[in-house]
């Protein structure tokens, strides 16, 4: 069997399609359970269903993205196992670069990997899936541990914990947002961008009372931000 | 058993049946092709990979799995975390405006990444099915171009709550914790090096000072706890 063969077969798509099956099937159990839960807890349905309408159509758009991780990936190393490098575990950034490691490390380019034959493309398989274990294997030892920790602190309201559990929200934007700032001017235009359409949008919210706009406004602000990046490129070119 | 307890153990086994899975996929398609590599190809092309995410990966769920609470198990199941799942979960807080790390804010966490998990997968399959119709409008330079500043279009539209907070339990100051490893990231990223490869990592350093820093200004009084009345109108 040739290596393009192998990429397309019935059976590697049936194997793949059987793990992705799981992980659908373990997201509806998470989302059933969850939203039981939440009944509970006293949110009403309308509220869920916000949350549930929010969440999906905001998903969209950053999807779309990771669906051009696909169509990079597909090019070398077929249709099945990029489907679900990037539907289990993985990301678009990490398997690009994995796929891109694994294949110099084997002595060839990414766009050499036909050449490496059959137990070449096995083994990128295993490589691509090892590596990226770690950070489950973590959760699944320590997960409960870390998250009892949490809610102890959380319950006390007026305690150092509750500022602690601050920190990790405030951590995440001095750690990321520089270097987002810093990449381009593009990245950064984008930046204000996408915080400008927010802030308007919650103005306008309260202003006119829309209060439907509120489930809405994640997804314009990402919308916008990303469709500004072509003004912007364009502006810099002829400012250039 | 109540809900927390059955979350962690769905969660765990979920992560066990997940990781043979995956696994099987090799091993299984390696066997029928009767091309399974050795073990010396293996762990030589596993150097270069595991070298950098190994320990991006165990940063990540150390960093992420207070943030997230039991949604952890199936954000890290279907990854794309930075990219979809974090904001997911942020803005779902922000919506129901819950308190970081309640029962409350678990919830509508995990419902927000559940439903965001299922979308993704499900637009996947669909990407699969029409990659060949798809590709004209994919690979066009418009749809290229905007896909590559979808983190700072995220991080623009969620700052602002990011920095707000959620719940009703407000704590005002806390950035002022935030300020020296903000400087010290920006003159890095400004002038020696970006630092986006390496942000899980750096995240494992960052945190600490943050919440060591914050206990200071704390204990001094500069870094305050309040309690919002909650708006019965949202």
């Amino acid at each position: 069997m040739s290596f393009q063969e192998a990429l397309y077969h019935p059976l590697l798509y049936t194997l793949v399609g059987m793990v992705i099956l799981w992980v659908l099937g373990l997201s509806i159990w998470f989302a059933q359970s969850s939203y039981r839960y939440a009944l509970k807890l006293g949110f009403t349905k309308t509220q869920l269903k916000k949350v549930i309408t929010s969440s999906a159509i905001t998903s969209i758009v950053p999807s779309l993205a990771v669906m051009l991780g696909l169509f990079a990936l597909a090019g070398v190393l077929g249709n099945a196992w990029p489907w679900l490098r990037l539907s289990v575990i993985g990301s678009v950034t990490y398997e690009l670069l994995a796929a891109e490691l694994t294949a110099t490390s084997m002595g060839v380019g990414f766009s050499e990997l036909s050449s490496i034959g059959l137990s070449g493309l096995i083994n990128v398989m295993f490589v691509m899936t090892t590596g990226i274990a770690s950070g489950l294997v973590i959760l699944m030892l320590f997960g409960k541990k870390i998250q009892t920790r949490v809610r102890l602190a959380a319950a006390k309201t007026h305690s150092f914990g509750t500022v602690a559990l601050e920190c990790f929200m405030v951590a995440l934007v001095v750690t990321f947002l520089p270097a987002f700032w810093t990449l381009s001017w593009v990245h950064f235009l984008v930046f204000l961008t996408s915080i400008t359409i927010t802030i308007s949008l919650g103005l306008l919210m309260q202003r006119f009372k829309l209060k439907w706009l509120k489930d809405f406004i994640l997804a314009f602000a990402l919308l916008g931000g990303m469709a500004s990046s072509l003004l912007w490129h364009t502006i810099l070119e002829v400012l250039r | 058993m109540n809900y927390n307890d059955r979350m962690h153990f769905v969660g765990r086994l979920g992560i066990g049946i997940t990781l043979v899975l995956l696994f099987m996929v090799p091993v299984v398609y390696g066997l029928y092709l009767g091309a399974m590599p050795t073990l010396g190809q293996f762990l030589a092309a596993l150097f270069a990979v595991a070298i950098i995410f190994v320990p991006i990966g165990i940063a990540e769920t150390l960093s992420f799995t207070p943030i997230l609470g039991n949604a952890s198990y199936i954000t890290f199941i279907t990854g794309n975390i930075m990219n979809l799942k974090l904001p997911i979960a942020q803005n779902a807080q922000v919506l129901m405006e819950t308190d970081k790390g309640s029962e409350e804010s678990d919830a509508i966490t995990t419902l927000a990444i559940s439903v965001s998990a299922i979308v993704t997968v499900l637009m996947m399959s669909l990407g699969v099915l029409l990659l060949e119709p798809l590709r004209p409008i994919m690979t066009s330079s418009a749809v290229q171009t905007a896909s590559e500043y979808v983190l700072p279009a995220l991080f623009g539209a969620l700052v602002i709550g990011l920095l707000k907070g959620t719940g009703q339990v407000v704590v005002k100051g806390k950035m002022k914790a935030g300020l020296m490893p903000f400087i010290v990231i920006l003159i890095v990223n400004l002038f020696i090096i970006n630092t986006s490869p390496v942000s899980g990592l750096l995240l494992l350093v960052v945190i600490p000072i943050t919440i060591l820093t914050a206990k200071k200004l704390y204990s001094k009084g500069h870094i305050t706890i309040e309690i919002k009345e909650k708006d019965t109108q949202s």
